[in-house]
């Protein structure tokens, strides 16, 4: 059984100290090792077994839970540093599928940022009452499922008319798969996965404007060091 | 496309091998938009693969399988999903709704999730409250007191913290270089504890305040936890040490 295949049925057990130690074991060194190479496949895998009819939604519950607190857990006691900016993360309107976007806030606040993280389903009413308040640099939007594609429009015309014009980006399973860029506006960022995400964060550290995968994929030599 | 005629309790279909539907109960046309004649139609994005896989790899023996559907009321619903080949090559498919109890509980836990993040922003922005009032205690805690044209004092009050000492710094230093005091007292009778890199900045406080006007930088008021801290520091250059404000105001008053 692969390390992955190991996470993953800690994870189908409902067992958080099981996954702990599981996460513990495995040899990668930085948090976004762990959360690109070991917890996104392990939880693809699970969603792959639920494919293939071995395991229900129920299971796929309970590990997306079990895996909620492991990062929660990873993410804690990260020492604040001087902020290199406000972001802010949410998923649109009835989107469930919010452990990719808590990595992204996870890996923000790795880098200095002050985050604000509101889970799944966020209506936009309520998204922009608190931008026009908080005035983050950054909004990160999380889309996985392809119904909820329609609002996306909705959601990134919104943010882009606020007056501080905050940097929108769009991640999450379907930016991965397909080419989002009809459903958004000209200026949005799309970022296919968590090492994208990465170096997207360290060019805005050095300054200038980004626009995310417009362009071929670059191959990823992100977490080197 | 033809309506079954038995009467079943359930929504039914039946499909060929290209995934034409051939015949559905009045609950199915009840339950899902069967314009398309088509399974496709019905089956969300992220289920199709599945039951692609799952129905070529079956044959006479029932198997049950778990879809998300399309209905004419929602776009998104999780069905448990019985599916049977029969001889003439077409596939019996038997739609159960997931109990909705699941559902509710799974409301319930992502409504705990929803309050278990927004307590965490509450308690942030507590603390972002609480370190504003520690900040602001922190400047009030050394107010800038001109006694006379050349004579000012400032008392601290508390603990002596680097951070007090930082937020107090500014403003005492701009007080002093806007006047033309030949005497700064620091009152240090309403001290408290005293922190080792709270002294340090101190210290560098009263070294600045000696290169910027030249007088010596007079302390009153200081308790022996204090002594033993200044002790380890040598200060006769810059700071004189005096023993209250009675006598220090005395001798200015009668001068």
């Amino acid at each position: 059984m692969t390390h992955i295949e190991m996470l993953a049925s800690c994870l189908l057990e409902g067992d958080p100290d099981k996954a702990w130690a599981c996460i513990e074991k495995y040899s990668g060194s930085s948090k976004p090792d762990v959360y690109h190479n070991l917890m996104t496949p392990a939880m693809r895998h699970i969603g792959h077994l639920w494919e293939s009819n071995e395991i229900t939604v129920a299971d796929e519950h309970l590990a997306t839970a079990t895996c909620d607190f492991i990062l929660s857990k990873l993410s804690f006691g990260s020492e604040k540093k001087p902020s290199a900016g406000r972001a802010m993360f949410l998923c649109l309107d009835g989107e469930q599928h919010y452990l990719g976007l808590k990595m992204v806030d996870s890996l923000f606040r790795e880098h200095g940022w002050d985050t604000r993280y509101f889970g799944p389903s966020l209506p936009l009413e309520y998204a922009v009452q608190t931008a026009e308040a908080w005035k983050p640099d950054v909004i990160g939007l999380s889309v996985s499922m392809v119904y909820h594609l329609p609002q996306l429009r909705e959601y990134a015309e919104a943010f882009s008319r606020l007056p501080e014009k905050p940097a929108v980006l769009l991640g999450g399973r379907l930016a991965d798969l397909y080419d989002l860029r009809p459903y958004c506006t000209g200026d949005t960022v799309i970022l296919r996965d968590l090492p994208e995400t990465e170096t997207w964060i360290r060019h805005h550290v050095m300054g200038g404007q980004q626009s995310g995968t417009t362009e071929p994929i670059p191959s990823s030599p992100v977490f080197e060091s | 496309m033809e309506r079954l005629n038995l009467s079943l309790p359930l929504p039914c279909l039946k499909v060929n091998r290209d995934g034409r539907i051939v015949s559905y109960s009045a609950l199915a046309e009840d339950h899902f938009d069967l314009s398309k004649a088509h399974i496709r139609s019905l089956v969300d994005e992220g289920s199709i693969s599945k039951l692609g896989r799952i129905s070529s790899e079956s044959g006479p023996v029932p198997v049950k399988m778990e879809l998300n559907m399309k209905t004419k009321k929602n776009p998104l619903v999780l069905f448990d999903v019985y599916l049977q080949w029969d001889t003439e090559n077409r596939a019996t498919m038997m739609f159960v709704q997931k109990d909705r109890s699941n559902e509710e509980l799974i409301e319930k836990l992502a409504s705990i999730q929803i309050r278990l993040a927004s307590t965490d922003f509450e308690l942030l922005e507590k603390k972002d409250e609480l370190e504003q009032v520690l900040r602001r205690m922190d400047e009030l805690s050394g107010p800038f007191i001109p006694l006379s044209d050349t004579l000012c004092m400032i008392p601290l009050f508390g603990d002596i913290t680097a951070d007090k000492i930082n937020a107090i710094s500014d403003s005492c230093l701009q007080s002093v270089f806007r006047g033309n005091y030949e005497a700064i007292l620091f009152d240090l009778t309403a001290v408290g504890e005293v922190h080792a890199d709270g002294i340090d900045k101190f210290i560098m406080l009263v070294k600045t305040l000696n290169f910027m006007t030249g007088n010596v930088i007079k302390l009153i008021g200081i308790k022996p936890n204090l002594a033993k801290e200044l002790n380890h520091h040598h200060l006769d250059h810059w700071v004189q040490f005096n023993h209250s404000l009675k006598e220090e105001l005395s001798t200015y008053l009668h001068h």
